[in-house]
């Protein structure tokens, strides 16, 4: 968000154009460019930039995969694939422009001499493209070849620039399965690359709402006051989808619900929720504020995770009225798989801000309806008034997706003689407030990339926090000896009713969504 | 889509008409004046369920031109699709001999980006006859849609009196300045508006966000700090501007000279200028009439470089190439934006904070406007 101290003077022609920092030219070599997340989600984010005019002249697009495949071939894949995926319709003249900056390199992830070649590659392009020496290396490969490609980048003295140059890496997670293995992974990226070159994309952080949590909480002054303990009674947060594991079983038997979402995404939404100001919007100002949440989360003890932390995985349901399997009939998944497909916590952050507020969580696949929400639940007024308990609290939900926007339920005299007080919602809805529809994530997150601002990509203290807080649960759960429960829902419900009763020991419920 | 006419007023033929596409756009239901806020919630509370109000702003349009209620009603239809508001559109008759205001509602809806409500903007349309300087701020003032703000789109030229009742109300003013007949008058009137809201009003003159994109992709080429030096080269410009606009091309020249310092140095006709920089460092400014878009082509030159921006052959894009030594580097496309005024309107509506650079801009090559 704000410019950084390796960031260069502004040009004084940007001043009143872009409030954004600005992106530079740059190769960027994305490692897995043949795989699904290229097709769906990187080439379609870089078109739709280069289409709206955000891509600065000098960007080429290097893929380095194994299949053997020409430029012109490449280009026609991601071409068949953005016109798919793209969030706006392609353009045959934007699109032949911006397909002359895309190249293919062909190489095995652990071949030495292919990562030279590729250095041969992008000196060549920085002088017929203007890259400028400036390297952005993707890494959409599976997590199994990280070390191979940040080995060899490094052999091949592609971390290192030359003056006035930068090298970055955006590395997908999963950042690790464990802490060790997390711990592993910074090591082996920090043997290669600095923290300040590294960036770890969360792509719920490039999310229009979840970047508006921060302002929603500090440029309004009526939030301020009533954010902590005194007022709120508790939290939720929910990400909710109704698809199964699809294609993904060879990764979500090992990972689960907890490792997938919860360790990442949720506990990033959760710092978001739960931070203090920081004292500017730097990257490192930000991140550090975040990181002090993941670090006063509460650790169970082995013995209370069973009660405050619940495990479930579907069985055959219907799913807006279809029917569908259960996880283990899923296609590669063990039939006996204790894998979690739904997640619910219960969780305190221990700090002066939010003791004794609980915070409860879930994920899961399978249930009605996809979501993913914030909900703020405020105190009770005192029921002296009114003559009744006012059975309703209110709350202020943040929808990060779909959807996204902000409501507040407040209590209101319903009109007439008697005095009766119902709840009613006040709605914010981005889509109908802003004609502008909003970018998707990664176009947001590569421009940040691009433009060497961290500040929504998670640090490296950060993963290593979340994991610490991940790994007791994981290690309770898959303990020999008494390991809780996996309770079982039906595909179409919200998860097992263990899950409510979580909240319902507590006094309290889940949202209704 | 519109929701227009609304012959009653009420939500019945609102929601009827609302799935068509509409092609005719009629000012609505007649209202009395004093009835106004009360005839608007009927409409919306008819509409409930199928229909969203939205209001992010006020946006108010003023114009003399006979028949504009109707072209500007159809303007809003397009502006509220990504630009929530209560539109306040006023056409003044001034010289009409009786003193008379005729009101008229509507609303402008399109279906959500998100579910399948239809989001819909309140249209208020005003025809003023005779006393319109009077009846101007009463009519605008007791119709905002409160806690929003005042954006003013101003279609005619400015005159005295400026009523400082309306303009201490104003957050935005939008105007077009191509078409001044007398440039240096009417920035006068605009700084004595200013005068009288201490300041706090905005100043959105479409003739310089017309420049947005151009301006955009010519700064692109000066991002990295290894071509920043290239900037203080800069021996040569040429802006070639189509018939009408010789003021849009002086603004973009005028930004230049503001950014990097460089001051009139001589006019040597109307369609050569001199700057000079630091150092003594002469630029020779070219300006060339010719059929095309407004500004339809920028060229710099420093040392052995050219900067050319130009319109690409499909009209929305901006072709972008740097030639060096006669050989032409890979042209880039970008985006050029919409000439309309939908199209300014929406770029100026998505701006905020004030347009330092714009008066800059301006203040470099205002006696040459």
């Amino acid at each position: 968000m704000n410019r950084t101290a390796d960031q260069p003077e502004p040009n004084p022609l940007r001043e009143g154009l872009s409030a954004r920092p600005v992106p530079q030219p740059c190769s960027i070599v994305i490692f897995g460019a043949t795989g699904d997340l290229t097709h769906r989600k990187l080439v379609p984010a870089l078109y739709n930039l280069a289409a709206d005019g955000e891509l600065p002249p000098g960007v080429v697009i290097v893929g380095f995969a194994r299949r053997d495949k020409s430029d012109d071939e490449f280009r026609r894949d991601l071409e068949e694939s953005t016109r798919k995926f793209s969030r706006q319709p392609v353009r045959d003249e934007i699109w032949n422009a911006f397909a002359q900056s895309i190249f293919y390199h062909r190489s095995e992830f652990g071949d030495e001499a292919g990562y030279k070649q590729l250095a041969t590659h992008l000196e060549d392009l920085d002088k017929s493209h203007g890259t400028r020496g400036n390297r952005l290396f993707y890494l959409a490969a599976g997590p199994d070849q990280f070390e191979s490609i940040l080995k060899n980048l490094k052999a091949a003295d592609l971390n290192q620039t030359c003056e006035g140059s930068w090298a970055r890496v955006i590395i997908e997670k999963p950042f690790g399965t464990d802490l060790a293995s997390a711990r592993e992974l910074n090591r082996v990226v920090r043997n290669s690359f600095t923290e300040e070159q590294t960036y770890r994309i969360d792509h719920f952080l490039g999310k229009e709402t979840a970047q508006n949590i921060l302002v929603l909480r500090f440029a309004n002054a009526i939030f301020s006051p009533l954010w902590n303990t005194h007022y709120i009674d508790h939290v939720q947060i929910t990400a909710a989808e109704t698809l199964g594991v699809g294609t993904r079983a060879g990764y979500y038997e090992d990972a689960g619900a907890l490792r997938d979402m919860v360790q990442n995404h949720l506990i990033q939404l959760l710092c978001l929720v739960a931070m203090e100001p920081p004292t500017d919007l730097s990257a490192d100002s930000i991140r550090g504020e975040k990181v002090k949440v993941v670090r006063s989360l509460h650790r169970w003890q082995r013995s209370e995770i069973a009660a405050n932390v619940v495990r479930g995985q579907y069985t055959k349901g219907a799913i807006h009225g279809e029917p569908v399997l259960g996880y283990r009939q899923e296609q590669n998944v063990n039939p006996d798989s204790q894998t979690e497909t739904f997640v619910a916590l219960r969780l305190f952050i221990d700090n002066w801000r939010w003791a004794d507020v609980p915070v409860y969580m879930r994920v899961g696949k399978r249930l009605p309806k996809s979501a993913t929400e914030i909900s703020i639940h405020f105190k009770k007024a005192p029921a002296v008034l009114f003559n009744k308990d006012l059975r309703d609290l209110n709350v202020l939900v943040i929808r990060i997706q779909p959807d996204e926007g902000i409501s507040l339920r407040i209590h209101a005299k319903v009109p007439g003689t008697s005095f009766r007080i119902e709840p009613v919602k006040m709605d914010f809805h981005y889509g109908t407030s802003f004609g502008k529809p909003s970018p998707e994530a990664y176009e947001r997150l590569l421009l940040d990339a691009m433009s060497g601002d961290a500040t929504l990509f998670a640090r490296s203290d950060e993963v290593e926090e979340a994991w610490s807080f991940i790994d007791p649960i994981e290690e309770v759960w898959h303990a020999k000896k008494d390991a809780p429960e996996l309770y079982f829902y039906p595909a179409g419900s919200w998860g097992p009713e263990a899950a409510d009763d979580l909240l319902a020991r507590d006094g309290r419920a889940w949202r209704r969504l | 889509m519109i929701c227009s006419p609304v012959t009653d007023g009420r939500g019945e033929d609102c929601k009827r008409v609302m799935p068509a596409t509409a092609e005719t756009y009629s000012l609505g239901a007649p209202v009395e004046i004093g009835k106004i806020e009360q005839e608007l919630k009927r409409l919306w509370q008819d509409g409930e369920g199928a229909m969203t109000r939205a209001s992010l702003m006020n946006l108010a349009v003023y114009s003399g031109k006979p028949g504009s209620l109707q072209n500007n009603t159809q303007l809003m239809a397009r502006i509220t699709e990504n630009h929530a508001c209560r539109a306040i559109v006023i056409e003044a008759d001034c010289d009409a001999d009786d003193d008379q205001v005729s009101a008229w509602i509507s609303a402008h809806c399109h279906v959500s980006s998100v579910g399948s409500k239809q989001v819909c903007s309140e249209q208020i349309s005003f025809l003023l006859k005779g006393g319109c300087t009077i009846q101007l701020p009463s009519i605008v003032l007791s119709n905002l849609d409160s806690d929003l703000p005042l954006y003013l789109w101003w279609q005619e030229e400015f005159r005295e009196p400026m009523d400082p009742q309306l303009w201490t109300w104003v957050d935005r003013v939008i105007y077009d300045s191509h078409g001044w007949s007398d440039f240096r008058s009417q920035t006068r009137l605009l700084e004595s508006m200013q005068e009288e809201a201490n300041q706090r009003i905005v100043l959105c003159d479409l003739n310089w966000t017309r420049l947005d994109n151009l301006r955009f992709a010519l700064a692109q080429f000066f991002d990295h700090p290894a071509s920043h030096h290239r900037l203080t080269k800069i021996s040569k410009m040429r802006i070639d501007f189509a018939p009408g606009f010789r003021s849009s091309a002086i603004l973009f020249a005028g930004w230049l000279g503001a950014q990097l310092n460089w001051h009139i140095e001589e006019v040597k006709s109307l369609g050569e200028l001199r700057f000079i920089g630091a150092s003594a460092r002469h630029i020779d400014v070219e300006l060339r009439e010719r059929n095309g878009e407004p500004v339809h082509e920028v060229a710099l030159t420093s040392d052995d470089v050219e900067f050319r921006v130009t319109y690409a052959h499909c009209g929305d894009l901006l072709e972008i190439s740097r030639t060096q030594n006669d050989e032409k580097g890979i042209p880039q496309l970008m985006p050029a934006g919409n000439n309309d005024p939908v199209g300014l309107i929406s770029e100026e509506l998505i701006r905020g904070g004030p347009h330092r650079v714009y008066l800059n801009a301006l203040n470099c090559v205002r006696d040459l406007l």
